[in-house]
């Protein structure tokens, strides 16, 4: 066995008889029959072969429950069998003498857990991949290095950076009290920009986030990236890609697989749940505490793309602050009161979003838009934009760009 | 007839191992190429055929017509099951799912847990065997509706439907009427019901886009629909994420690409070369498929994610996921254009009919030799073109 084979072996229970294998009745024994073999193959000598074959079938019968109904209603516990089966299969690739291959194949099988699954033995998958990342050899980090030397240009695009006129500037105040933040901006419902909050970040310090920073951190983590001019569109899709890829394909100049009219956004993803150490550069604004919620149900989210992706206009169940890291947004918001000039699409999937396209509005189709009164702003690094529940909020990317949300209530 | 499997056997449900202690073979675990199926065996010695077959992911079920109309269940079984079930004697249908055998007689239906060892079923139902409908059964359907995978089993159904032949898919329902129109119901989150929406229905709804043609029989898979018209043109709808429907598929050649640089030893950074080709991932409208151009389709089976058809000339051919080696062309691969399975053609041998399991495919053979003549294997286009 390799040394790598062992280190994952000793972060595992001592022997079969400790190594967990619990499951609801939602979970057919055909299948809990499987998951036997493979843990009874994990401590015997079985051929690689055999190992990651049954392996996979955990991941094909899971993975297909998981298809099954609404993501909503997937049960947990099938959740739970496609992180044995990413546990199992990388037991399997890295038992002998992996090659660098594997080794990043198996840094993607535990990504597709944390991103799939639900959690087992103590977030095991989470341990897994620390140590596989310390496992990727200097030769991989060079081959990535090599095409970032020749990739210099970052893509620029927005000339258009908009000008704020001053009746319509979204007001902004530097470290307010929590009492006057919740009196004349929370309570009735306004939108604020919050300077000086967010400067003590690692994020915007001692860690600042750079596009070398993030391939560093998570270059070789594997991500959900959305496709396509916005989600609105018909061909929008969504993919998977390691953070290198996204950065190579998307945010550099280097490589444009279709000449560059697809933007890729790693939008609305739990980013900072995925990859812990990225959570340390941040920390969740003081003023969350005036929501009814914990702390554990804010949800984090990372928005990381070029130049040029929209967000169209829409509404959010919860409040918002968004945080802007790096680059710079413009962001234009109406209130639910003017609702009726905002024309939601009728489907159940897209209500809470405006048929209108906010920068270049279709008057024919659309006559009381431009009669909503709005207010917009450009966000620059050190910004936090307090948008209240339920506002209307457009987004569009002026540079490459990094904020972070956070939805609280 | 004669059965031959092909496709996921990790519970010997179609070969059983030699030696069971060997779990180092994973050749047995999944079959890429065709196995006959043993007959069963009486008491007296005397060797019978299966008359029929139906398969759920772990086990496979099979009807001996003549031996009294007895069934066996292989595969994920304890001992008190292996062999023929004694309560079986007299069945005339069968039908498995993942967690019950159903059994239909003459006078009653019955369905059984597999993972309990009781004497009883969990489910019974009379059968009228004065009323006219009594020869209506052909499982899932039932006199008055259908019979589910899991309790609660039964689904009435309305008298006005016709009912002829019935399929249950993943989170589906396709119905056949005796006239010969097409309805769906269940979830449609993947086109499968071919409404042209994705939205679910909790009714059947008629497939308007079939309206006007004759359709013979119906099939479901685990999010797709195939049915077969009186003419012997295949229609195919819903999800294509593994060819399935035999339409482009973008994610199985993103896949084969990503394997051919991993075989070069590269990372896979290439920019997709393809010319301008359009894929479907889902079809949320009937569409009409050419199997090939030389013969007409006779019946159709689906898998979880793959399709396998029986052209009026005896041939096999099968599409769709195929990493259990479910298409039968001896290999891992999946496919979204259909192939023949050159097996059947290679033995002489002339199949009649074909049965799939989610994960595996069961072809029904003539015992007869004598086919039609040899036709070449081209590429297949589809759509009529």
């Amino acid at each position: 066995m390799s040394s790598l084979g062992s280190k994952i072996l000793s972060t595992l229970p001592a022997d079969e008889e400790q190594f967990p294998l619990q499951f609801s009745d939602k979970v057919e024994p055909s299948v809990v029959e499987v998951l036997r073999r493979c843990r009874k193959q994990l401590y015997g000598n079985a051929a690689c072969a055999s190992r990651r074959l049954n392996a996979q079938i955990i991941l094909d019968v899971s993975w297909e429950r998981l298809n099954t109904g609404t993501w909503r209603h997937v049960d947990k516990e099938w959740r739970r069998v496609y992180s044995y089966g990413c546990l199992f299969k990388v037991a399997a690739l890295c038992r002998e003498n992996p090659s660098q291959q594997e080794i990043l194949e198996a840094v993607r099988t535990c990504d597709m857990g944390l991103l799939m699954g639900a959690a087992i033995m103590d977030d095991i998958l989470q341990v897994l991949v620390r140590i596989l990342q310390n496992e990727i050899s200097e030769t991989s980090k060079d081959k990535e290095k090599s095409v970032e030397v020749v990739a210099k240009k970052l893509k620029t695009e927005g000339p258009r950076s908009p000008s704020i006129r001053e009746e319509k500037a979204v007001p902004r105040i530097k470290c307010p009290s929590l009492e006057s933040f919740s009196t004349n901006y929370l309570l009735p419902l306004k939108p604020v920009i919050l300077e000086g909050i967010i400067d003590h970040w690692p994020a915007l310090n001692n860690h600042p986030w750079s596009i070398e920073y993030l391939r560093s951190v998570a270059g070789f983590r594997t991500v959900p990236v959305e496709v396509g001019s916005r989600y609105t569109d018909e061909s929008w899709s969504q993919t998977l890609l390691t953070v290198n890829e996204f950065i190579d394909r998307y945010i550099l100049d280097e490589i444009s697989p279709d000449g560059g009219t697809s933007r890729g956004y790693l939008a609305q993803h739990q980013l900072f749940d995925q990859i812990p150490e990225l959570k340390e550069d941040i920390r969740i604004p003081d003023y969350c505490c005036l929501g009814e919620g914990d702390e554990d149900d804010i949800t984090i989210n990372a928005w990381f793309g070029p130049a040029g992706t929209v967000s169209p206009l829409h509404q959010d169940p919860q409040q918002n602050f968004l945080a802007q890291v790096v680059g710079s947004k413009y962001i234009r918001l109406f209130s639910p009161e003017d609702t009726d000039k905002l024309y939601p699409h009728q489907s159940q999937l897209l209500h809470n979003t405006s048929q209108v396209e906010v920068e270049n509005p279709n008057a024919e189709l659309f006559p009381e838009f431009s009669k909503a009164p709005y207010l917009e702003c450009v966000l620059e690094p050190g910004d936090v934009l307090f948008i209240p529940v339920k506002h209307w909020h457009y987004v569009r990317s002026l540079q490459v760009s990094f904020s972070v949300s956070f939805w609280w209530s | 007839m004669r059965w031959f499997g092909f496709g996921f056997n990790a519970f010997q449900q179609i070969k059983t191992l030699k030696n069971p202690e060997n779990s180092g073979l994973d050749a047995e675990e999944r079959l890429s190429s065709p196995t006959e199926l043993k007959g069963h065996v009486n008491r007296d010695g005397r060797c019978f055929e299966f008359s029929q077959i139906r398969a759920s992911w772990s086990r496979r079920a099979s009807l001996h017509s003549d031996d009294a109309g007895c069934v066996c269940v292989a595969g994920f079984v304890n001992d008190s099951c292996r062999g023929v079930i004694k309560q079986s004697r007299g069945c005339r249908d069968v039908f498995i799912s993942e967690s019950h055998l159903t059994l239909a007689f003459l006078d009653r239906v019955e369905c059984w847990d597999l993972q309990s060892s009781d004497d009883t079923p969990s489910w019974t139902m009379g059968i009228d065997t004065q009323s006219k409908s009594s020869a209506a059964v052909n499982l899932p359907l039932v006199p008055g509706g259908y019979i589910a995978s899991k309790p609660p089993f039964f689904h009435s159904l309305s008298p006005h439907m016709q009912a002829k032949s019935l399929a249950l898919g993943g989170e589906h329902v396709i119905l056949l009427t005796a006239t010969g129109a097409v309805y769906t119901w269940g979830q449609g989150s993947h086109g499968q019901l071919g409404h042209g929406g994705l939205l679910p229905e909790e009714e059947p709804r008629t497939v308007e886009a079939l309206w006007g043609m004759k359709m013979s029989s119906v099939s479901a898979g685990g999010w797709h629909s195939v049915c077969i018209s009186d003419a012997g043109d295949l229609y195919v709808w819903g999800w294509n994420e593994s060819g399935q429907l035999g339409l482009p598929s973008q994610r199985l050649r993103k896949t084969s690409e990503k394997k051919t640089d991993q075989q070069e030893g590269e990372l896979s950074q290439n920019s997709s070369t393809h010319q301008e080709e359009v894929f479907i991932s889902i079809q949320a409208f009937p569409a009409l498929f050419d199997v090939t151009p030389l013969c007409e389709v006779k019946t159709v089976s689906c898998g979880s994610r793959h399709t396998a058809a029986v052209t009026t000339s005896g041939d096999l051919y099968t599409w769709g996921w195929g990493e259990y080696g479910q298409l039968g062309h001896q290999s891992f691969s999946s496919s979204d254009e259909p192939q023949r399975v050159e097996f059947f053609r290679a033995q002489q041998l002339r199949v009649v009919g074909v049965v799939c399991g989610p994960w595996n495919t069961f072809a029904a053979v003539a015992n007869e030799e004598g086919l039609a003549p040899e036709h070449p294997t081209k590429p297949l286009n589809k759509h009529g073109e």
